[in-house]
């Protein structure tokens, strides 16, 4: 927006932060009645024009807010052995079924020359583990890196007086991709990736409150863990990268343990 | 990228300062002790909590917080409750305020299992002001707040010492005259 105080190409030297000054002044009898509109009549025949003053603050939106269109995983999953029927149709439920997943990769690969469907799990569950390693060591700035703003204070609520230990021990099956979605907010073209992850992994975590006492988990306990993850990346920025966006929790899931108090 | 409006420079500065200076007791509520191993006892929690400037005197608050100390917080809030000063209404008020957010944030089983291990009081900030008299004189009062302090920590409220009596003291007595040695001599 063009204004006679603020000409394109003149950028201010240093900083003007509006400040409120003391207003003081005493509207005269014959002015206090008025209305607006006969108010901006007098102004606009006195001849005094203030162009329009718009501070605007840019904002700059890394991720998306939500999950678009989220994976519904399919019921029984990771109980089925792959001996008997129904655990070898599962096997067979590959990524190329779905044509919506498919063209949103297209998509992806347009993009991003370098995605691939064979490679990218692996690098996913390595952001993983990094991520809740930064979790554990309260290591905000890497942290901030690896997960996107919807994520992290998913992630970090409630941790600050607490103490956690997580360990990865071991993957069970190696991570696939099962989901892959494209889409833009607010302007068309402004691209977000969004692709979901399977991993079976066992993993030990142990949650210690304020005074240092076992609140949930332990440290000897390690647990097998199905999860959907999701990663999302800003596509049209070509320095941008694939972070850790959210998890998706079936509802046959089996239910958390209470916690120790 | 979004095509915005006219790009401010510099107009990311954040201006706001933070609420408001936190004292030294609020302070404790967040200290964080290292994970306990499995053979140590379990440590008990301690929660801090105070209120500031409360129109009261420092005198006066302080009859009511040595009434509770070493209570649980149920005999606490009933004494409290039928109590006909000013200030028990408002230490009512801090006790129940901090029972919820042992409950709520600090990972407090049962709220009656806390008892008050300390209750302090301490003087806030005196504004002076003119007292008018008659025949023109005056004088200068003060108007006078409070803080008040509790901690609160889980577990059932220590015994009370038992009070010493005379027998005590003779024991103490003789046993002074028992561990008397002899200096310089062989």
């Amino acid at each position: 927006v063009e204004s006679v105080l603020r000409p394109a190409g003149a950028a201010p030297a240093c900083l003007l932060v509006p400040v409120r000054t003391k207003k003081r002044f005493s509207v005269p009898e014959w002015a206090r009645e008025l209305s607006p509109e006969e108010k901006e009549k007098r102004l606009r025949s006195s001849g005094t024009v203030f162009p329009e003053e718009r501070i605007e603050r840019t904002f700059y939106l890394a991720c998306t807010a939500d999950i678009i269109d989220p994976y519904i995983p399919p019921e029984g999953d990771a109980r089925l052995t792959s001996l008997s029927k129904d655990g070898l149709k599962q096997k067979m439920d590959k990524l190329k079924q779905t044509a919506v997943s498919q063209l949103a990769l297209r998509k992806v690969k347009d993009h991003d020359p370098d995605f691939s469907t064979k490679t990218f799990p692996e690098k996913a569950q390595e952001i993983f583990i990094e991520a809740h390693n930064c979790l554990a060591n309260f290591n905000k700035q890497k942290l901030h890196s690896l997960v996107t703003e919807r994520c992290y204070p998913e992630m970090v609520r409630g941790n600050r007086y607490k103490t956690i230990r997580w360990s990865f021990v071991e993957s069970l099956e190696p991570p696939r991709v099962v989901h892959v979605r494209c889409d833009s907010i607010v302007n068309r073209g402004n691209l977000y990736g969004q692709v979901t992850v399977r991993m079976h992994t066992r993993q030990i975590l142990a949650i210690y409150d304020r005074f240092g006492r076992l609140m949930y988990g332990g440290e000897q306990v390690p647990k097998d863990v199905l999860e959907y993850v999701v990663f999302e990346r800003y596509l049209v920025n070509p320095y941008g990268a694939w972070r850790m966006h959210g998890k998706i929790v079936p509802e046959w899931a089996p239910p958390k343990e209470p916690i120790v108090k | 990228w979004l095509a915005s409006g006219s790009l401010f420079p510099l107009s990311c500065i954040h201006t706001s300062t933070s609420l408001q200076k936190f004292g030294k007791w609020e302070k404790k509520n967040w200290i964080v002790y290292p994970p306990q191993l499995p053979g140590e006892p379990r440590r008990p929690a301690e929660i801090y909590h105070c209120r500031r400037e409360i129109k009261y005197s420092k005198d006066k608050m302080w009859y009511l917080a040595k009434l509770i100390k070493g209570m649980s917080i149920d005999q606490a809030l009933a004494q409290l409750e039928f109590n006909d000063k000013k200030g028990a209404k408002v230490i009512k008020e801090v006790l129940l305020e901090a029972q919820e957010m042992a409950v709520r944030n600090h990972n407090v089983e049962f709220k009656s299992n806390l008892h008050i291990a300390e209750s302090m009081t301490g003087r806030g900030r005196y504004v002076k002001r003119i007292r008018y008299h008659g025949k023109g004189m005056f004088g200068i009062m003060k108007i006078v707040r409070c803080h008040y302090f509790v901690k609160l920590v889980e577990g059932p409220p220590p015994p009370p010492e038992p009070p010493r009596t005379g027998f005590d003291q003779a024991k103490e007595y003789v046993q002074q005259l028992r561990s008397r040695t002899l200096v310089n001599t062989l």
